[in-house]
């Protein structure tokens, strides 16, 4: 065999500044082996190279009986605070703007293959991630996909995360104008800059070509950018709307407009301005308020536009502000086919239907782009090599990969779709119902992420496959809606921009612990996320499939012609919704029915991890389950405040709210009653907060700091509408830390500290 | 030099009626009473994945796939990390491994009728394309240690490899026949005998 490296093999194919910054980290590599790089140091190292770590990194499984110790060979040796080294972790790919090439996907098919375990899974944020991939092999994998143009720096950690756009950008027949070399300017232009080094905090940005459908999102990024045009001295000038301070999140927030109209000449430069006052006053500190939509906030829109426009122009001219724009008339992708139509070509057994929904047909006469639908965003190697096969025969340019966890294949000649088709089939990459109700997107949730709390990909897996098997009798109205599902409230799934959203928590049950699904409803897709869904209520995950099915039956059933999810739900109100949920919301005794205590996709009983159920007394319901109800009514007059628009009500509910779930958590620990907010306040803090009792592992103790803002900083102004549907969402989720306090304390003391 | 990933199939001899569904708590079970050599991490479901991994027990130096590549249920062992000083290390290691997944398998009673593994055809995968690139002539870089591996386990019996023709862009492949009766069991005995 060769005793040649990857290194020595690629040589020259890796440009010259990859290979160099490749064998830097392999060098910290080095040094953090040899406990000569402290371990905080070395994961936001790592990270910033994409170098991610996945659940029982910490050397800690549950089993399903017990919490068993993973033992590793390399020892306590870690790369990253309580991360083993040997741990496997997971690599994230970026690919800007989604677009890949052959060459490239054979590359990323190969790695799969050697690195992982044979899958390569597509994010909501465009890019390839790999899972189960020692640390080890971090470098020869990096060196690989460089030799062929792609980087996974900077794909995770404080930094300008991948570059999204729509994967429509050049064949739409909306857009103003194709975004993707502007998408692609910007990635290069940002990554490794010198002033996106100093976030507290990631950064996200998206291209969008028009403003009516879904595009690039514009509206829940840290910077979006809209196309736009401008006449100016006779002659149509391209720019940008630009879009700042929006994000998803525990709390989701809608960007604002920083500026209407941006040349192309300006947007680098504005970028770079941004990310100045971002780094130089957005939160390092207290990582939970250190997305940028926190600073926007905190600023107000005028001031932050203020900063940077006045950083702006303090910044040295750069020639790559505008050196890109020559390029720009001359962008564009090649067919290797000429225009055709399909009429009167043989038509394979299953096209028609396949050409409903995975066949979009271009702008340009005579071109089609084809999805290929990947379940829960995964395929094989194998795959990848055959699509690579077919895309170089009869694709353009580049394959995009889409936030919704699909692939794109572009400028494909109309006539060759049945042929396409053919060869599709066998490969399993021929699955229709592409940006239907069975489309749906998914985070990786507990399967492999160490903050999911539900199975998200599990309870995806068994609404697809019941989706599946009825969608051809399902109305048109129901076949359209958009299911997104994240395993906690991070909403890396995007469930607050669906239509039927959902996102894992869980519940107490006697003496154990019961998966549930909080319903997020009315979430807006369109208008590049144009608003955002309300949480109705939680439901066992087991009940999940029964509550779609009684939602979308109803809105079939109730909504008037040409209605709107969005509308309907808004029609119904959320006294009606939580009365319909709340026959789904009972859990069977475990003896009755043990399934309820097990994840969709997963034999074990259910656990929140390493902290499991606690021993008890076997209280059926609690002295803490009777009062934290009081506190989810309270919560829920806020939301129909919200609705009839009384934003002091619903502030004041919300706050209420709070209180009373502090009360509930205070009594598990003192029964005696005082009703003084702040009594309650100071107690919680002593108890619970100070002890870190209340921290939950992974989210520490944010939540609790929108009770004690709320409570030392009430609003000014107590009617305006933002605040106080912020403040009902903090509300949710400080209730819902609540629940998980005290099922990981159950009468015990335990020490988080 | 050793491979970055060796890989061992065996094949179901009665896949008919298998679920691979099934398996997932079987793994899990396997990690609850520690029944596997060497530190289990996890299972990973890909049913849903079009000719897929199937189901895997991820662990630090080996994964356990019960998968259905081209239409045919088998056990794929895969060994990496590198630990072995030779490949005929890595190859024996993988082989004894392999086998003992079998034999839990064919005594594990969630199956009805028991589950049976093939002896007469082993494939042997090498994922590392850098090393041994998927050419024939890379049959000569593994031939010997691989035959002296198989001679151990099948004795007497003749077995016969071939790489396996496809894609030049996978990983190299061998199959491995023999017209030999051994079970599973007979092949185990030959793993812990003296070499």
């Amino acid at each position: 065999m060769t005793d040649q490296s990857w290194k020595e093999r690629l040589g020259d194919q890796i440009p010259e500044e990859r290979s160099r910054e490749i064998e830097t980290f392999a060098g910290q590599m080095e040094l953090r082996r040899q406990s000569k790089l402290d371990e905080k140091v070395f994961a936001e190292t790592r990270l910033r190279w994409g170098i991610y770590g996945q659940r029982y990194d910490n050397g800690q499984r549950y089993d399903g009986v017990k919490t068993q110790t993973l033992v590793y060979p390399a020892g306590d040796l870690t790369k990253g605070p309580n991360t083993y080294w040997d741990a496997p972790g997971m690599l994230r790919i970026k690919i800007p703007f989604g677009g890949v090439n052959p060459e490239q996907m054979e590359v990323l098919a190969e790695v799969a293959d050697e690195y992982s375990d044979g899958i390569l899974h597509v994010t909501t944020r465009q890019d390839f991630q790999l899972h189960f991939v020692h640390i080890d092999d971090m470098p020869d994998l990096m060196r690989r996909l460089a030799s062929v143009g792609i980087t996974s720096q900077e794909a995770c950690g404080n930094t300008v995360r991948n570059v999204t756009a729509c994967p429509l950008s050049g064949i739409c027949h909306d857009e103003l104008f194709d975004v993707t070399p502007y998408a692609k300017a910007m990635a290069y232009f940002l990554l490794g800059h010198g002033d996106t080094q100093d976030f507290g905090r990631k950064f996200k940005t998206a291209f969008s070509g028009c403003e009516q459908h879904a595009c690039g999102l514009v509206n829940m990024h840290d910077l979006g950018l809209l196309a736009r045009t401008k006449e100016v001295d006779g002659e149509i000038k391209r720019g940008f709307a630009v879009f700042v301070g929006g994000g998803l999140g525990a709390i989701p927030q809608q960007a604002k407009l920083l500026n209407s109209f941006v040349t192309e000449e300006e947007i680098l430069p504005l970028a770079q301005a941004i990310a100045r006052v971002f780094a130089r006053l957005g939160e390092k500190k207290n990582r939970n308020r250190a997305r940028m939509k926190f600073l926007v906030e905190q600023l107000g829109i005028d001031e932050f536009r203020r900063l940077v426009y006045e950083e702006r122009d303090k910044l040295s001219p750069d020639e790559r502000w505008s050196a890109y724009v020559d390029d720009v008339p001359g962008y564009h992708e090649t067919p290797p086919h000429l225009p055709t139509s399909l009429n009167g070509h043989a038509r394979p057994e299953g096209f028609d239907t396949w050409y409903q929904t995975n066949v979009y047909k271009q702008r340009q006469q005579g071109y089609v782009a084809i999805y290929i639908n990947l379940p829960l965003g995964d395929m094989t190697s194998s795959q990848m090599f055959a699509l690579a096969d077919i895309a170089k025969q009869y694709a353009g340019d580049t394959v995009r990969t889409t936030v919704e966890q699909n692939l794109l294949l572009r400028w494909i000649s109309e006539a060759d779709l049945p042929e396409i088709y053919s060869q599709l089939k066998p490969l399993g990459l021929a699955e229709a119902n592409v940006n239907t109700i069975a489309d749906i997107t998914t985070c990786p949730g507990t399967d492999t992420c160490k903050l999911g709390i539900a199975s998200s990909r599990g309870l995806t897996g068994e609404l697809r496959h019941q989706l599946i098997a009825k969608i051809d009798t399902l109305p048109e109205a129901v076949k359209d809606l958009k299911i997104k599902v994240s395993g906690c409230f991070n909403s890396c799934g995007q469930h607050h921009v669906a239509d039927i959203g959902f996102f894992g928590n869980s519940r107490r049950s006697g003496n154990y612990l019961v998966p549930h699904f909080q319903l997020v409803l009315g979430g807006k897709w369109k208008q590049n996320a144009g608003s955002f869904g309300l949480a109705m209520g939680a439901v066992p995950s087991k009940r999940v499939p029964e509550v779609l099915e009684a939602i979308t039956n109803r809105f079939a059933s109730e909504r008037s012609t040409s209605e709107t999810f969005q509308d309907w739900v808004t029609r119904l109100g959320k006294k009606e919704i939580k009365a319909m949920l709340e026959p789904f919301t009972k859990v069977p005794a475990y003896e009755v029915d043990s399934s309820f205590y097990t994840d969709w996709g997963d034999t074990r009983e259910y656990s929140l991890g390493d902290i499991g159920v606690g021993e008890c007394a076997g209280e059926v319901v609690s002295l803490f389950s009777m009062e934290i109800t009081k506190a989810e009514s309270t919560h829920f007059d806020s939301l129909i405040a919200l609705d009839e628009g009384n934003y002091e009500k619903a502030d004041e509910n919300a706050y209420r709210a709070m209180i009373l779930a502090a009360r509930a958590l205070n009594r598990t620990r003192f029964p005696a009653l005082t009703e003084d907010p702040n009594k309650i306040v100071e107690e919680f803090r002593t108890q619970f907060y100070d002890t870190k009792l209340f921290f939950d592992p992974f989210a520490g103790g944010k939540f609790a700091q929108f009770l004690f803002d709320r409570h030392e900083f009430p609003p000014t102004n107590k009617a305006d509408p933002d605040a106080a549907k912020r403040l009902v969402g903090e509300a949710q989720l400080f209730i819902e830390a609540c629940y998980s306090c005290e099922a990981r304390v159950n009468g015990s003391i335990i020490d988080l500290g | 030099m050793i491979p970055l990933r060796t890989q061992v199939k065996f094949f179901l001899e009665n896949p008919e009626g298998v679920e691979l569904a099934a398996f997932m708590g079987v793994f899990q079970r396997w990690i609850q009473q520690n029944l596997l050599e060497g530190l289990m991490i996890d299972v990973a479901d890909y049913l849903h994945v079009f000719d897929g991994p199937g189901i895997v027990l991820i662990g630090h130096a080996s994964d356990y796939f019960m998968e259905s590549h081209n239409g045919r249920i088998g056990l794929l062992y895969t060994r990496k990390r590198q630990t072995d000083p030779d490949l005929q290390s890595q190859l024996r290691n993988s082989f004894r491994l392999a086998l003992r997944a079998c034999e839990l398998l064919e005594n594990d009673p969630t199956f009805t009728p028991r589950l049976k593994f093939r002896t007469d055809e082993i494939e042997i995968r090498f994922a590392d394309r850098l090393q041994i690139p998927n050419r024939p002539e890379s049959l000569d870089l593994v031939k010997r240690d691989l035959e002296t591996v198989l001679g151990e386990l099948y004795g007497s019996n003749a077995v016969h490899i071939k790489p396996v023709q496809q894609d030049a862009r996978h990983i190299f492949t061998i199959k491995a026949t023999s017209v030999s009766a051994l079970s599973i069991a007979d092949l185990q005995r030959q793993t812990s005998a003296e070499h």
